[in-house]
C-alpha cells in the first residue's frame, strides 16, 4: 500500500505526452480550464500584452527568492517570527487611497519599530519647502526628512514615538490631550526604538498608523504573522525585505518628456503653461544663462514627483 | 496606465471549488480512505490540468496559494472524516503538481493546530497507516508554514457580503451523544445513585422523606440518547439512501461507463440532488443547521459595513452641477497633466473607447 504513494501517482499523463503548460487542453471537463480558455482567448485579442505592473513584480520576487547567508551569526533564529506589513499611501493621495499597498515589508519579530520607520519611503519626506529660484544650487540641503524628524506609530491605543534624535517632539501629545479633553478612552505613549515587534499585541488584518512631517500619514496593516521555514530569505542583512513596490507614473518635462520634472515654476515668461514642470537640465538651459545669472521672472520650487522611488 | 489584470483577490475561486467538490464527491461515493483510489480518481479526471494556462510565474503563484487554500478548507472540521482525508490527499496532490518555484507552501494557523493533532490521533487509532505517512511526508518536505491566521489579511470595506456555500454532504455529523454513551457513563451512573439510596436508606433522620435526584433519570437518559440516534440516522440516512437507489438504476442502464459524458450526468445528478437536499433538510433540522459561512476578507469587520446595499447618494459636485443648471462640458484633458504640448497630440485623454475589463463569466 505505502509503496503506491508516490509523485507518479500524481502524474495524469505519460511520460511522452507531456502537456504543453501555456496552452490550455481543449477536451477538459474541469470548469477551471474552461473559464482559463476563455480567459486567455480575451487576452489574445487585446493589444497590450505586457504590464509593466507584473514586470516590476517579477522582478523583485527574483531579487528575494531563497537566499542563504554567508555567516552563521546573519542567519535568522529558528522559531523566529516574521511578519509582512503593508504601507499604504498617504492620505492625501488622490489615486488608490487606501486600496493599493504602496509596499510590502517582510520584518521580524527582533526588529524595532523605528526601523521600520526607517524602510518606509514617503516622498513627503524628500520635500523641500520654498522659492528657491534665485538660489536653485542650494535647494537639496532642505529636505524635510531632515527638518522634521518626528514621528509616531499607532497600534492598538498606544502612541510609538520616535524619539532618537533632539530634534525629534512628541507630536502624539496633541491627540491624547484632544482625545482627554473628548471622553475618549486614555491612550498611552511608548518609544518607537525600544519597541520589538515580539513585544506588540496587533490585530492581524486591521489598520493602524503611521505619521510623519506632522500630518502625512499613512495606513498600516500587518497581513500576515508567520514562523521562519527553510525557502525564506533566512540573512539577516536583507531584512526589512521589501517584497512589493507600486510603482505610480510620473510626470515628465514639458520641454524633453524623458526626464522626471525636478522644478516647478509659475508665473514663468518661458513657460508654455502655469504652472510648468522642468527637468534639471531643461530648467537650467532655459531659465538661467551661462553664468549662472537668472533670466527673466519667474519663480520656482524644487518638485518632488510622486514616482520619486520607482 | 495599463489596467491591472483581476487577480484573485478573494480567497476562493469559484470554478476550481466546483471541480474540487465533484473530485470530493467521487471520493465521497468510493466509502473509502485509501490513497490508491483517490490518485486513480485524480487522474482519471487529469486534475493537474488545472496548473495549464498560467503565463507568468505572479499568476500560478495566485492560483496555487487559492488552491492550497481550497483544499486545506476540506482538511479541517465541520467536513466528515472522509472529506477531511480527502482534503490531506488533496493537499499532497495540490502541493507536489504546482508549477511554482520555489513551491507556495501550505498554510497551518495556530487555530488549527489541535484540530489536526486529533485528526491524526484518530487515524492512527483507526490504523490508516497512508493518512499519517502522507501528513508525515508533507512535514518531512517542508510543505507546511505555520501561520497565524489561516489567510493573508487585509482592509476591504465589503460592498456585499460574500455567502460561501457549504456542501452539506461533506458536513461530519455530530458523533458526540455516541461517543458519550459508549463510556461506561451509564453504568456509573447508576451505580452511584444506588449508592446514593443506600446512604440514604441507612440514615435515620432522613431516609424516605427528601430526594435529591431524580428517580427515573438514568432511563430518561437513556430515552433521549435512543430518540436523538434514531432521529439522526433516520434525517440523513434517507438522503444517502435515495441517492444510492438512484445512482444503482443510472449504472445498470449504462453501457459506456468511462466516457466522460456519461459520468457528467451523473457527477451532476449527484451534485444536484445534495444541494436540493440542502435545501429540503434545512427546514427538518433545528438543531445542526449546515449554516452558510460568511466570508470576510477582514478578521475585524464593522457591523455597520454590513448593513450597506443601499445607492449613494448624489454627490455634492453632482448636486452642484444639477443646481447650477450648468452643461457639464467634457473635459478630456487629464487633471494631472500640467503641460499642454502643441496640437495636443500625444495627450493622453480619457479613454472613451476601452475593452471592457474582463469580468469572470
Amino acid at each position: 500500500m505505502l509503496c503506491t504513494v508516490t509523485y507518479d501517482s500524481l502524474c495524469c499523463h505519460p511520460e511522452e505526452e507531456k502537456p504543453d503548460m501555456e496552452t490550455v487542453p481543449e477536451d477538459s471537463i474541469l470548469r477551471t480550464l474552461l473559464q482559463r480558455k476563455k480567459r486567455q482567448d480575451y487576452k489574445a485579442s487585446l493589444k497590450i500584452h505586457k504590464n509593466r505592473h507584473d514586470l516590476y513584480a517579477e522582478e523583485l520576487d527574483r531579487l528575494t527568492v531563497v537566499r542563504k547567508p554567508d555567516t552563521v551569526t546573519d542567519m535568522l533564529p529558528e522559531g523566529e517570527i516574521i511578519l509582512t506589513i503593508n504601507i499604504y499611501y498617504p492620505a492625501v493621495f488622490d489615486k488608490f487611497n487606501y486600496v493599493r499597498p504602496h509596499m510590502t515589508l517582510l520584518m521580524t519579530g527582533s526588529h524595532t519599530l523605528a526601523e521600520l520607520r526607517d524602510a518606509i519611503c514617503c516622498v513627503s519626506d524628500l520635500q523641500v519647502c520654498g522659492e528657491f529660484s534665485n538660489t536653485p544650487d542650494v535647494a537639496p540641503d532642505f529636505t524635510s526628512k531632515d527638518l522634521y524628524k518626528s514621528a509616531f506609530f499607532f497600534f492598538e491605543g498606544i502612541f510609538y514615538n520616535d524619539m532618537r534624535f533632539p530634534e525629534c517632539q512628541d507630536i502624539s501629545m496633541t491627540i491624547i490631550e484632544w482625545a482627554k479633553s473628548h471622553n475618549f478612552p486614555p491612550y498611552s505613549q511608548a518609544g518607537m526604538e525600544d519597541t520589538r515587534f515580539s513585544d506588540l499585541k496587533v490585530k492581524v488584518g486591521f489598520p493602524y498608523l503611521y505619521c510623519h512631517q506632522g500630518d502625512c500619514e499613512h495606513l498600516v496593516i500587518i497581513t500576515d504573522v508567520r514562523l521562519t521555514h527553510r525557502d525564506d530569505c533566512l540573512d539577516k542583512k536583507f531584512y526589512p525585505l521589501l517584497i512589493h513596490k507600486h510603482r505610480i507614473a510620473t510626470q515628465k518635462c514639458a520641454v524633453c518628456h524623458i526626464f522626471i520634472g525636478r522644478w516647478f515654476t509659475k508665473n514663468d515668461q518661458f513657460a508654455p503653461s502655469d504652472p510648468c514642470l522642468f527637468c534639471e537640465k531643461c530648467f537650467r538651459m532655459l531659465h538661467y544663462d551661462s553664468e549662472g545669472k537668472k533670466l527673466g521672472n519667474f519663480v520656482a520650487y524644487p518638485y518632488v514627483d510622486r514616482g520619486a522611488f520607482n | 496606465m495599463p489596467r491591472l489584470p483581476p487577480s484573485f483577490s478573494e480567497f476562493y475561486y469559484e470554478p476550481l471549488t466546483d471541480d474540487v467538490e465533484e473530485l470530493l464527491a467521487l471520493f465521497q461515493h468510493t466509502e473509502t480512505v485509501r490513497y490508491e483510489l483517490f490518485s486513480s480518481i485524480w487522474r482519471e479526471m487529469r486534475f493537474s490540468d488545472v496548473f495549464i494556462g498560467l503565463t507568468n510565474m505572479a499568476e500560478m503563484k495566485r492560483f496555487s496559494v487559492v488552491a492550497l487554500g481550497t483544499a486545506m478548507k476540506y482538511f479541517l472540521p465541520p467536513y466528515s472524516y472522509q472529506i477531511r482525508v480527502g482534503g490531506l490527499y488533496l493537499l499532497f496532490a495540490f502541493y507536489n503538481t504546482q508549477n511554482t518555484i520555489p513551491p507556495v507552501k501550505i498554510r497551518l494557523a495556530l487555530k488549527d493546530w489541535e484540530k489536526v493533532q486529533k485528526f491524526l490521533k484518530d487515524s492512527v487509532d483507526a490504523g490508516h497507516l497512508d493518512v499519517i505517512y502522507i501528513y508525515h511526508k508533507l512535514v518531512s518536505i517542508k510543505a507546511f508554514q505555520y501561520v497565524a491566521m489561516p489567510h493573508n489579511l487585509t482592509f476591504q470595506k465589503q460592498k456585499k457580503l460574500k455567502k460561501e456555500r457549504v456542501c452539506a454532504e461533506f458536513l461530519g455529523r455530530t458523533s458526540a451523544v455516541l461517543e458519550f454513551f459508549s463510556l461506561d457513563i451509564m453504568e456509573e451512573l447508576i451505580n452511584i445513585k444506588d449508592q446514593y439510596e443506600n446512604l440514604k436508606k441507612a440514615t435515620a433522620e432522613v431516609s424516605g422523606q427528601v430526594t435529591m435526584t431524580n428517580p427515573n433519570f438514568a432511563s430518561h437518559l437513556k430515552d433521549c440518547e435512543s430518540e436523538f440516534i434514531t432521529w439522526q440516522q433516520k434525517t440523513f440516512a434517507k438522503n444517502w439512501n435515495d441517492e444510492k437507489l438512484e445512482e444503482d438504476d443510472e449504472k445498470s442502464g449504462d453501457d459506456d461507463a468511462s466516457s466522460s459524458s456519461s459520468r457528467a450526468r451523473l457527477l451532476s445528478s449527484i451534485k444536484n440532488k445534495s444541494y436540493n437536499n440542502y435545501q429540503q433538510a434545512s427546514k427538518s433540522r433545528r438543531h445542526r443547521k449546515a449554516t452558510t459561512v460568511d466570508v470576510s476578507t477582514s478578521q475585524v469587520n464593522d457591523v455597520q459595513e454590513r448593513v450597506v446595499q443601499r445607492k449613494r447618494p448624489p454627490s455634492l459636485r453632482a448636486r452642484t452641477t444639477k443646481s447650477l443648471g450648468e452643461a457639464q462640458e467634457e473635459n478630456k484633458l487629464q487633471a494631472w497633466l500640467l503641460t499642454a504640448p502643441e496640437g495636443q497630440e500625444r495627450v493622453p485623454f480619457k479613454r472613451s473607447q476601452q475593452p471592457p475589463p474582463y469580468r469572470e463569466r
